[in-house]
Order: C-alpha cells, then sequence, then structure tokens
C-alpha cells in the first residue's frame, strides 16, 4: 500500500485523485473508498450466481464482454442483507487488474479528505471487520470510515 | 558465479539499453529458432545423399545448412553467445569439408548436425532463460567431442573415399561461392561503395564539363574511372561474386578499347552513370542475402559489349530485351541510332524523349513500358529463385492478439445485444434493419478473421516428426518412409501445442509396435521398409490428423488376453466388440509390447493420448486390421475459443452443456427410477442404472419440476463413466464462446462442476458445466 502511495507521489497525473474518495452509504453508516482504485459505478443488474462461494460473493455480472465478480459489502460485514433497490450500485474497482464489483446501499459523491483530517483506525476494537478500515476521516462534523480496498476484496477469513 | 556477473553487467545498464539489448535477444531466439526449424527437415533430407557423392543438387543442399548454420553463428556472434559461435562454427567446418569433398557424407555426420540442431535449440532455451550461454558449456562440449571424434573416424577413410575426378569437374563447373564470413561482407559492401561514390562523383563533373562545353578531355575522366572500376572488379573477383565479376570485367574491357574513340568513351561513361544504381543494389543484395544478384545481367553485359569494335565483341547469349528501348527496337517502331542518341540526351525517360523527338508515339511507348513491366519481375523472380520462399509475416505480442480477439468476441456479443434488444420489439424499423443486417454481415466476417489469426500451418508439427522418425528408425534398425500430407492445414496455435505430446506418443507407438524389423516384414510378403503416413485435413467442422502405418495391426484376441492379464476389464472380455477391444489400448497400465524401450512400452502413452485429447475437446478414433496396419485418428476441433453448446434451464438458471459430452436426453418414465435406501436415483435406461444428479440440488436452485416425469434427463458422458443429469429444459443448441471465470472467484472458493462462462445474447452471464467434475 505504501509502494503505490509512493507511486502517486511521483506521478503528477495521479496528483489530481489524491486525497480524494468516493463515499457510499451502507446500513447506517458512510464509508469512503480511495477512487485511486475505482473505475465506474453502474446500477444493480442481474447477477448469475456460482456455487461454491463464500456468501459475499454474490455471483459475476457481465460488464461489456468482462465477467466481473460481484461482492456484497452488507455481507462481508454480516450486516443483514436487505432487497436490491433503485439506489443500489456496484462499484466496480480495479485492484492490480483484477475487476470487482461491490453492492453497496447508495452511493454518496466524491470528497477530499486531506490527510490530516483521517484518523488512524481504532486498535483494536473487539470486532474483526477492523482490519478492512484503513481510518477515520472527518468532514465537517460527520464521520467517514475508510475502507482499505486490499483487504476487504482478499482478506481470506474474518477470523 | 561467471555467468551471473555478466547477467549483472546487463542489468546494471541503463534501462534502455537494458531494453532494447533485451530485444535483440529475443529477436534473435525467435529468428534462430525458425531457422533451426526450417533447417532440420533439410539436414534430414541429407540422409538420402548419403553415397551419392557430390553433384550439383547436393552441393545446394549443404550450401543451403551451411548458409542457416552461418547465420545463426553470425547473430550468436555478435551477441557473444560464445558456446553457439563455436557449435555452429564446428558444424560450418564440417560442412565446408564436406562440400569441397574433403570428406564423404555420412550418415554420422547427419547424426551430429542434428544433435547440433539440438544443441543450439538448448542453447536458446537456456538464453532465454538466464540471458547469456555461459552455463551450457559442458553440453556444448560434449557435442565439441563427438565432432572431433567423428571427424578423425572418417579422416583415416578418407583415401578411399577421396574426390573422384568426376567430382572435380563438377566443382570446377559450378562456382563456390567462398565462404566469407558477415563481417568480410560488410567490409566488402563498405569499400565498394566507397569506390561506387567515387565514380559517381567523377561521372557528375564529366557531365557538367560537357554541359559547359569544357573541352578537358573525358579521356582522363574514364582513366580514373577506368581505375576505380579496376579496384571494384579485382575486389568482386576476390570474393567470387561472379555477376558483378563479369559485369566490371566487360566495363573494364569497353573503357580500355574506346580509349581514343570520344563519342564511344562518352557513350560508356553513359551507361556506367546508369549502372550506378544497379551496383549499389547489387551490395545491397550482398550485405542482406550474401549473393550480388544483378537483375539484367546479360542486358547490361550486352549494351556495354555493343560499345565494342565488332571483332572485340565478345559473343553472348541473346537475352530477353528488358531495356524500353530495346523492346521499342524489337517492335521496330524505332531504330537502334536514335535510341542511342535518345539515350545519350537521357535526362528524362527515354519514352518521352522518343515521344518528344517525334520517333515514336506516346502510345507505342505505353505499350513498350508495359512490355517492360512484365519482363522486369520476371527476370528478379529467376534471379530470386533458390531462396526458400517467405511468407510475408509480422510478429506480434501474443497477449495483444488475444486482447484483439478478446475484444471481438466483445463485439460480437453487444451487436447481438443491440440487433435484439427487447426495446426494438414489434417496431417497424427499415432502415435500421437494413443497417443491422450489414453490421451482422461485418462482424461475422470479423469474428472468422479473429479465428484463423491465431492459425498456423501445422507443417511445423509434422517437421518435427520427421526428425522423430529418423532417429526412432536408426535405433531400432527399421525402415520406415514417412508420408506427410495435408501440411498446410491451419490449426489454432494452443491446439498445436496440445497435440505434440499426443503425436510424439502415437508415431513412437507405430514404429516401436506397429512397424516390424526389415527381417519381420519380408517374412510376411511386405516390402523392407514400412510407410507411415501423416495426413492432416479439415472435415466437418473439425482438424483431422491420421497416423497409419503398414505393420502388424493389433489383434483382439491378444488385447482382451492382455487387458484380462492386467486385471483391467472384468471376466474373458467375450462381449467386446471389435471397436470396445480396441478402445482397450486406451486404459491406463495397458500395454502390448513384449519389450520395453526406453521410448514406449510402458503403458502410459495412449491414456496420455486420450486424456491430452480430451482437454481440448477432441477424441481418438482407432482402426486396426492384424497383419495390416493401424489408423488412428485425432479429431480436433478447429478452435478452444468456442464450443457447440446446449443451452438449458434450471428455474431462473441457464447453463450450458458442451454438446460432445451429451448422450442423449429422454424423458423418463416413473417406472424406470428406482431410489437405492441411500438416497441415491438411479435410472434404467436400456440395460444400464445410471447415476441421476439434480442439478437444481447442486447449485441451489427453485426449480420449475422436481419430479423426473416434468423434467428431462439427459445423459452425459465423460472418462469416469455415464450419469444422467436432470433439468428442467432445453433450450436449444449454440455456439459458445468460452470465457474463464474471474481469477478473484478461484481465489474465493473451489468452483466445481463449472468450467467456465459465456455471454449470452442478451447479455446475462452463463455458466458452462464441467461435465467431468459432475461424473466424479
Amino acid at each position: 500500500m505504501t509502494d503505490e502511495i509512493d507511486d502517486e507521489l511521483w506521478d503528477d497525473d495521479e496528483d489530481t485523485q489524491k486525497d480524494k474518495y468516493l463515499t457510499f452509504h451502507l446500513a447506517a453508516e458512510d464509508y469512503g473508498l480511495d477512487i485511486a482504485c475505482i473505475t465506474e459505478i453502474i446500477g444493480i443488474q442481474k447477477i448469475t450466481v456460482v456455487p461454491n462461494m463464500p456468501p459475499f460473493i454474490k455471483g459475476v455480472i457481465n460488464l461489456r464482454g468482462k465477467v466481473v465478480p460481484i461482492m456484497d459489502i452488507r455481507c462481508r460485514f454480516e450486516i443483514e442483507e436487505r432487497e436490491y433497490d433503485e439506489r443500489t450500485c456496484i462499484i466496480v474497482a480495479d485492484i492490480k487488474g483484477t475487476a470487482v464489483g461491490l453492492i453497496v446501499d447508495q452511493v454518496n459523491e466524491v470528497i477530499d479528505i486531506p490527510e490530516e483530517r483521517i484518523e488512524p483506525p481504532p486498535e483494536s476494537g473487539g470486532r474483526s471487520y477492523s482490519r478492512y478500515i484503513s481510518g477515520i476521516g472527518k468532514v465537517g462534523e460527520k464521520v467517514k470510515i475508510l475502507l482499505d480496498i486490499n483487504t476487504l476484496l482478499f482478506d481470506e477469513d474474518p477470523e | 558465479m561467471g555467468d551471473r556477473l555478466h547477467f549483472l553487467t546487463i542489468k546494471i545498464m541503463t534501462d534502455q539499453d537494458n531494453n532494447e539489448q533485451l530485444e535483440i535477444i529475443h529477436e534473435f531466439i525467435n529468428e534462430t529458432r525458425d531457422m533451426i526449424n526450417d533447417l532440420e527437415p533439410t539436414i534430414i533430407g541429407m540422409e538420402d545423399m548419403v553415397g551419392q557423392g557430390l553433384n550439383a543438387d547436393n552441393k545446394e543442399t549443404l550450401n543451403g545448412v551451411f548458409r542457416l548454420f552461418h547465420s545463426v553463428k553470425g547473430g550468436a556472434g555478435f551477441l557473444n553467445f560464445s558456446q553457439l559461435v563455436q557449435c555452429t562454427h564446428t558444424a560450418e567446418n564440417l560442412l565446408d569439408q564436406l562440400r569441397n569433398g574433403e570428406l564423404a557424407l555420412s550418415s554420422e555426420h547427419v547424426d551430429l548436425f542434428c544433435q547440433s540442431c539440438d544443441f543450439s535449440k538448448e542453447a536458446l532455451n537456456y538464453i532465454e532463460e538466464h540471458g547469456d550461454d555461459s552455463g551450457i558449456t559442458e553440453l556444448a562440449n560434449n557435442l565439441m567431442t563427438q565432432f572431433k571424434t567423428t571427424t578423425s573416424c572418417s579422416a583415416e577413410q578418407t583415401p578411399e573415399t577421396a574426390p573422384r575426378p568426376d567430382e572435380l569437374i563438377i566443382d570446377l563447373e559450378t562456382p563456390v561461392q567462398r565462404l566469407i564470413s558477415a563481417e568480410d561482407r560488410q567490409e566488402f559492401v563498405h569499400e565498394n561503395n566507397i569506390i561506387i561514390k567515387r565514380i559517381e562523383t567523377n561521372l557528375i563533373i564529366n557531365k557538367k564539363n560537357k554541359k559547359n562545353k569544357k573541352k578537358s578531355a573525358p579521356a582522363a575522366m574514364a582513366e580514373a574511372i577506368l581505375t576505380d572500376i579496376g579496384l571494384f572488379h579485382e575486389n568482386c573477383h576476390f570474393l567470387a561474386f561472379g555477376e558483378l565479376d563479369k559485369l566490371t570485367d566487360i566495363i573494364m574491357l569497353v573503357l580500355e578499347k574506346s580509349k581514343g574513340h570520344k563519342n564511344t568513351l562518352q557513350r560508356a561513361l553513359h551507361f556506367i552513370w546508369e549502372l550506378i544504381e544497379v551496383f549499389q543494389e547489387s551490395l545491397d543484395n550482398i550485405l542482406q542475402y550474401g549473393t550480388d544478384n544483378v537483375y539484367g545481367l546479360e542486358m547490361y553485359i550486352e549494351l556495354f559489349n555493343n560499345l565494342l569494335p565488332p571483332d572485340a565483341q565478345i559473343k553472348i547469349h541473346h537475352p530477353p530485351p528488358a531495356h524500353l528501348g530495346e523492346i521499342l527496337i524489337q517492335e521496330g517502331i524505332v531504330g537502334n541510332e536514335d535510341i542511342e542518341q535518345a539515350l545519350s540526351a537521357q535526362e528524362r525517360p527515354i519514352g518521352e524523349i522518343l515521344v518528344d523527338q517525334g520517333l515514336a508515339s506516346r502510345e507505342q511507348v505505353n505499350k513498350a513500358v508495359k512490355i517492360q513491366k512484365k519482363l522486369r519481375p520476371a527476370t528478379g523472380k529467376s534471379a530470386a529463385c533458390g531462396k526458400i520462399p517467405k511468407r510475408q509475416e509480422i510478429r506480434v505480442d501474443l497477449e495483444k492478439l488475444d486482447n484483439l480477439i478478446n475484444l471481438i468476441g466483445e463485439i460480437v456479443i453487444a451487436e447481438n445485444m443491440v440487433i435484439h434488444s427487447p426495446d426494438l420489439h414489434n417496431l417497424e424499423l427499415d432502415n435500421f434493419n437494413k443497417a443491422a443486417g450489414h453490421l451482422s454481415k461485418i462482424v461475422r466476417e470479423l469474428q472468422e478473421m479473429a479465428m484463423i489469426i491465431r492459425m498456423l500451418p501445422i507443417s511445423g508439427l509434422f517437421r518435427r516428426m520427421m526428425r522423430l522418425v529418423r532417429d526412432l528408425s536408426r535405433k531400432s534398425g527399421k525402415k520406415v518412409e514417412l508420408q506427410l500430407a495435408g501440411e498446410d492445414t491451419e490449426v489454432d496455435k494452443t491446439v498445436i501445442e496440445k497435440i505434440t505430446d499426443p503425436l510424439v506418443h502415437l508415431i513412437r507407438n507405430s514404429l516401436d509396435h506397429g512397424i516390424g524389423t526389415p527381417e519381420e516384414r519380408t517374412a510376411v510378403g511386405k516390402p523392407e521398409s514400412g510407410v507411415l503416413r501423416l495426413e492432416a485435413r479439415h472435415e466437418e467442422g473439425e482438424v483431422q490428423i491420421t497416423i497409419t502405418d503398414d505393420g502388424r495391426g493389433m489383434d483382439k484376441k491378444k488385447l482382451i488376453a492382455k487387458a484380462v492379464d492386467k486385471g483391467l476389464i472384468e471376466g474373458d472380455g467375450s462381449q467386446l466388440s471389435d471397436a470396445e477391444a480396441l478402445q482397450l489400448i486406451f486404459k491406463p497400465g495397458f500395454s502390448t509390447a513384449e519389450q520395453i524401450t526406453d521410448i514406449s512400452g510402458r503403458g502410459v502413452g495412449m491414456d496420455v493420448v486420450r486424456k491430452n485429447l480430451e482437454d481440448i475437446k477432441g477424441r481418438v478414433d482407432v482402426i486396426s486390421k492384424p497383419g495390416s496396419g493401424t489408423t488412428i485418428t485425432l479429431h480436433i476441433p478447429l478452435t478452444l475459443a468456442i464450443i457447440d453448446g446446449m443451452l438449458i434451464r434450471v428455474g431462473g438458471c441457464r447453463y450450458i452443456i458442451p454438446i460432445l459430452s451429451i448422450r442423449e436426453s429422454f424423458k423418463p418414465d416413473s417406472s424406470a427410477i428406482t431410489t437405492t435406501p441411500d438416497g441415491q436415483e438411479l435410472v434404467r435406461v436400456r440395460n444400464n442404472l445410471l447415476p441421476i444428479l439434480r442439478l437444481h440440488k447442486i447449485h441451489n436452485i427453485d426449480p420449475d419440476s422436481r419430479r423426473f416425469e416434468d423434467g428431462i434427463l439427459i445423459i452425459l458422458e465423460s472418462r469416469g463413466g455415464n450419469i444422467c443429469l436432470f433439468v428442467d429444459e432445453l433450450l436449444g443448441q449454440q455456439q459458445t464462446v468460452i470465457k474463464s471465470l474471474s481469477h478473484y472467484i478461484s481465489q474465493q472458493g473451489e468452483v466445481s462442476g463449472v468450467s467456465g462462462c459465456t455471454i449470452l445474447s442478451d447479455g446475462e452471464v452463463c455458466l458452462i458445466l464441467d461435465v467431468q467434475a459432475l461424473v466424479e
């Protein structure tokens, strides 16, 4: 992760993306994802179920000919599932060439959160989900939970 | 440590240098591989030359092999691959001795050349991995020792096989191009380019002088030019570039003879002026191909010859005219004098001058130009023939190509989605439909292009088999004639890779078990030499490769006895049909060879063949008649990217089943169903009981029908046996573009029973069932 940041510092084009986060709403909280890894946001569409997957992998969709696996973040955090509606979105992220879609309740906006406004994640809050969190961003009075996309996608077992 | 250091020095270079270096090495490896692949059949062909002595054809073959080794050496030398240089150099030396008649060609020599090829391949592999070839010194030394022992053995025999007089005569007749290294060639070309530049400058000055009516006689100029031409001539003569040698020779003669004849001299100088380009072209040829092709040599020689006084003219065979002027003369439109006049004034195309001077009409000249055009390529061709015809090709990164093919696949899907969009239903759209039809046609063509773009002719694979057959037959003392057919049949690159091993196994089997020794064959009244036929062809939308031998064939009784002996079948096997008995050879652990050789007979061959073929969705057929031979046919799909699939539905989910795995489908009778105490449902199909799999249970779907009578049963067959799959409905057959499920998915869990996915015309992802996994 630090490597990636280092790269970004050297890369002028990436400069505009620094400190920018895509925020979305899930259950009662607002979350943020580093925008550098996000390729697009699409509406919910029919998902083809793949057998023998962990519950948070809902299946695959066809994104312009590309087969993209879909993860439901509610299931990942073991929050109670709900029906998808017209506000449900799929955030397509691309990490090291692997495209993965993330289902969220609602996408809000892209905001700037400068580094000094971000606090480190809670040390060990007892709940194992804190390791998906890269920091807590403070925007005005509100708090955005910033997620670490790498652990979110690639961490095998939330034990 | 040494090679490590060497590698480091490459690493330390700047990125750009490094990339360039790697690029060059990569290019060298690819080119050399191609060259060696081209070379191998020729080397094997040399076997026929053993004991024939030297004749022009043989010499040409030796020269061809020599050239290729030489090119490899040149490239390797440039890149400092010393082992490779050493090996090719030794091979070259041997070849040189062979073509000079110092040694007589023997099978051992052919072996050595084959080994050199093997070594070169090995070296290339090593270079590809490590960046240099210092790690294979041992291999190289082994080869060197072999070269030494073989050549010293034959050297002892040389007195007997010393060049006979008749060979010597041939030697004199065919001008031997001397052994010139690439460096020599470069130096030669460089040096002579300077000479020609000098001649050119002198000629330009001469022209200017003439225009300015300066009296400084052309004689002095001619003297200077003569000296230069003389130099050039000597150089060419020394390195035995025959065509340039001849041409410069006559020019010198003309210049000598025309001393004092101002007009002739001026004309000669003019011709030389015209020839500057020809010289340069020829030098380019030398640089690139090592030969000094002068197109239209005879014509030039005659031009100069005509300048000579009649008594001094040399007699030459009349060549077809290729100069515009000559054609015009032959057609009787203008006279010789007119042409010469025009030529001497020529700053523009000769045709225009003639038209201007009213000597010929424009039509006549145009016609002559056409004739000239026809003649030119013909002469060019005849000069170039003897070289291996080369396909125009471009090397492309396979990944880029695959991306392109993927994109085309997506276009096909997108087009389907647009044209069959539900929004368009029940609309009168004449213009749209017309445009859509046009689009569909283009997309179809594009798709076909994408399919053939990855296709390669199978000849490369077949050629490798030539080598194999030769090695095997030499080792076993059997005589085998390999016949190849349909070498230009094109097959997907991946398919070629997948069938290489099976083909090797099959050919080994044929040679080991099929074709007998010469004594054995004559005893049963067959010709001494066995015939192994390898044939490829397109048929019924697939590629078929047949391997036919005229050997012993397979005896059903023997096969069954063996299988019973090895415990591969139950009972005495008497119920097996001929075809079923032949299928026994594909069972793991089956081998009928009385004696196990190092290459086959371990009973692992045929099941590997079958497995590899199944991996690429192909199959193997065997036909064999005891006593008259065996034919094995490999059926291979044209491409791996597309399969024929059956679309089925269970509840709201759709799946594709490869058609190849479907044996039949039927609506079962409730009386045919049995349930075992542990809950396994079985269905009786004719005399077999097959286990039933409910797809909705495996994939946890809510189906339309739970009773077998409401849905449909599909019998799936695979290596592991047959099963019945219970589904709601068959939706129809369709061409399926296979895509892999995302890498991410396979990280998350073991996807069993699914081999991939495809995208349906409505854009939905549809899983392809893996029948093999389902059966297991």
